[in-house]
């Protein structure tokens, strides 16, 4: 079976850094993946390497089995692998419907109608999901942090994505919206059976979330396996968690 | 001296060139709130502007049909635009160097220097004048240049259609979005590089439309250009960098404070009276008037 999501021994070095060193990982349709480790491990330059944000020195980036490399940041998105930032990249000066549309705009299925109708009415969906119905006239630079979030979920959903890789989404957010940001995940997840690449700190999501979890510490992949396989693991206490999970 | 009638003809004419005036402004401060990059060449584009318009009505189409001239000397300038924002602005963006608005500078000020050479090289040091069969016309109690009132109306129309496309248009979501953060509208699916394009092109276009219709009043000559540009940054810095608002608001300011200070001081200082508002800008809101201090990453 090909892997929905691919990474194969990508390398990246910023001058003296290797901060990403031979990383290899595969993501099965559908699932969705936890991808944690402690500060400067190489998380976030993965995320760009996969994104196109960043060009590899090294290695390959596999969508369904199709390599990225070379493919701009826009392609990438519109060929179904979205991000989101863990500093929110909204349109301040949009309003939050009109970060929606344009989010709608590029990455809309073939043959829909971009004047109206169809994104008009996924638009609605979104604003009902996201519960920011009462906002959706707002500038997104008016939003509090969490709204924030909601909206850049809320655009990455507008078009359903094959595959998402999400740097903290749930980074400084309160419980409450935190939920929605989890329900939302798992509503994508069941219904188009997209797959999730997620960045978090936060042990009981990703306990919640993750059946599996990867685990990067010094620009390379340390271990695979279930959340409390790898929290056994002693070089993963002794490099990142400290201590035992409870 | 001070008759009513005078401050309003006074005030007629100030506004009528200044729509002009913040056309250019317009061009300039909508390139670099997408590219965040100062073309300086944007006189070189509102004289070509003038150039065509000259050819096309001296030559081709005769006065009459000054207006098709009108249309298609701007779409000209709006092709030259994506051509040189192909040729030469996308490979400074398409891997961006450490200072890519410094590069962006030294291109578009060779382009400055090129064209301007290119234009004396192919016509001379000449000056030129379109014909205009315009009929005088009287505005309010103030006869004026029939071609004035046109540019003026021309300018008017050209300005809705700007705010038309940027504000109800699909186009121009995305050139609104693309001013606001880059990455975002990468991550959102769209080439911003195609964005980039079709900016500089409007934004050359709108320079190239105001060399046309201010032909047949500031003449065709190889630095046409330079008053016009330096007036439109003279706006850009009152109006503040970036915004559009500010450019056409401070562009009427400038056309009626250079008006007032030829009626009521001096016609021959004209072109201070502009500078002494920007020192006073400067001075009292360093950000131009709608401007914003920094922006969001």
């Amino acid at each position: 079976m090909i892997a929905a999501f691919e990474a194969i021994g990508l390398n990246k070095r910023f001058g003296g850094l290797q901060a990403a060193n031979d990383v290899t990982l595969a993501v099965e349709q559908g699932e969705i993946r936890g991808l944690i480790g402690p500060n400067g491990a190489g998380k976030t330059t993965l995320v760009n390497l996969v994104t196109g944000v960043y060009r590899a020195d090294s290695g390959d980036v596999k969508l369904a089995g199709e390599s990225l490399t070379g493919c701009a940041m826009h392609e990438i998105a519109r060929r179904g692998l979205v991000r989101s930032f863990q500093v929110t990249r909204l349109f301040g000066n949009l309003t939050v419907r009109e970060n929606l549309r344009t989010a709608f705009l590029a990455r809309r299925p073939p043959k829909t109608d971009r004047h109206g109708g169809d994104g008009e009415a996924q638009i609605e969906r979104m604003l009902d999901l996201t519960t920011l119905r009462p906002l959706a006239d707002t500038h997104a630079k008016k939003l509090s942090g969490g709204q924030r979030a909601l909206l850049q979920m809320g655009c990455g959903f507008m078009v359903p994505g094959s595959c998402y890789v999400l740097d903290e989404p749930f980074s400084g957010i309160n419980p409450v919206i935190k939920d929605a940001i989890i329900d939302m995940i798992v509503e994508v997840n069941r219904r188009h059976g997209a797959t999730f690449l997620i960045v978090s700190h936060e042990m009981t999501v990703i306990r919640r979330l993750c059946p599996k979890v990867t685990v990067m510490m010094e620009g390379r992949v340390a271990a695979h396996g279930t959340l409390d396989e790898v929290a056994r693991l002693p070089e993963v206490i002794a490099g990142y968690l400290g201590k035992a999970l409870e | 001296m001070f008759s009513t009638e005078l401050v309003i003809q006074t005030a007629i004419s100030g506004v009528m060139i200044g729509v002009l005036y913040a056309l250019m402004a317009l061009g300039i401060t909508f390139i670099y709130s997408i590219m965040r990059m100062v073309n300086w060449a944007m006189g070189e584009f509102y004289m070509i502007g003038s150039y065509l318009q000259y050819m096309l009505v001296a030559f081709v189409l005769g006065p009459d049909l000054w207006w098709l001239a009108i249309l298609i000397s701007a779409a000209g300038v709006f092709a030259i635009g994506v051509v040189v924002q192909w040729g030469l602005i996308k490979p400074i963006f398409k891997k961006p160097p450490e200072a890519r608005d410094d590069y962006a500078t030294v291109v578009t000020l060779a382009l400055l220097l090129f064209l301007r050479s290119v234009a004396t090289g192919l016509a001379g040091p000449n000056q030129f004048t379109p014909g205009s069969n315009l009929p005088i016309v009287m505005v309010g109690p103030m006869p004026m240049a029939g071609a004035r009132v046109a540019a003026f109306l021309f300018a008017l129309g050209a300005l809705a259609l700007f705010y038309v496309v940027l504000r109800y248009t699909w186009y121009g979501l995305a050139l609104r979005a693309a001013s606001q953060s880059r990455v975002g509208v990468q991550t959102a699916g769209i080439d911003v590089l195609a964005v980039d394009r079709i900016a500089f092109g409007i934004g050359v276009a709108l320079a190239g439309l105001a060399g046309a219709l201010l032909a047949p009043v500031f003449l065709v000559f190889p630095t046409n250009g330079l008053i016009t540009t330096v007036k439109g940054f003279e706006i850009v810095v009152i109006g503040g960098l970036g915004s559009i608002p500010g450019a056409l608001i401070a562009g009427i300011l400038l056309g009626l404070i250079e008006s007032f200070g030829a009626a009521f001081i001096d016609s021959s200082y004209q072109n201070i009276y502009g500078f002494l508002l920007v020192l006073a800008i400067l001075v009292l809101r360093p950000t131009g008037l709608f401007g914003e201090r920094g922006r969001e990453a």
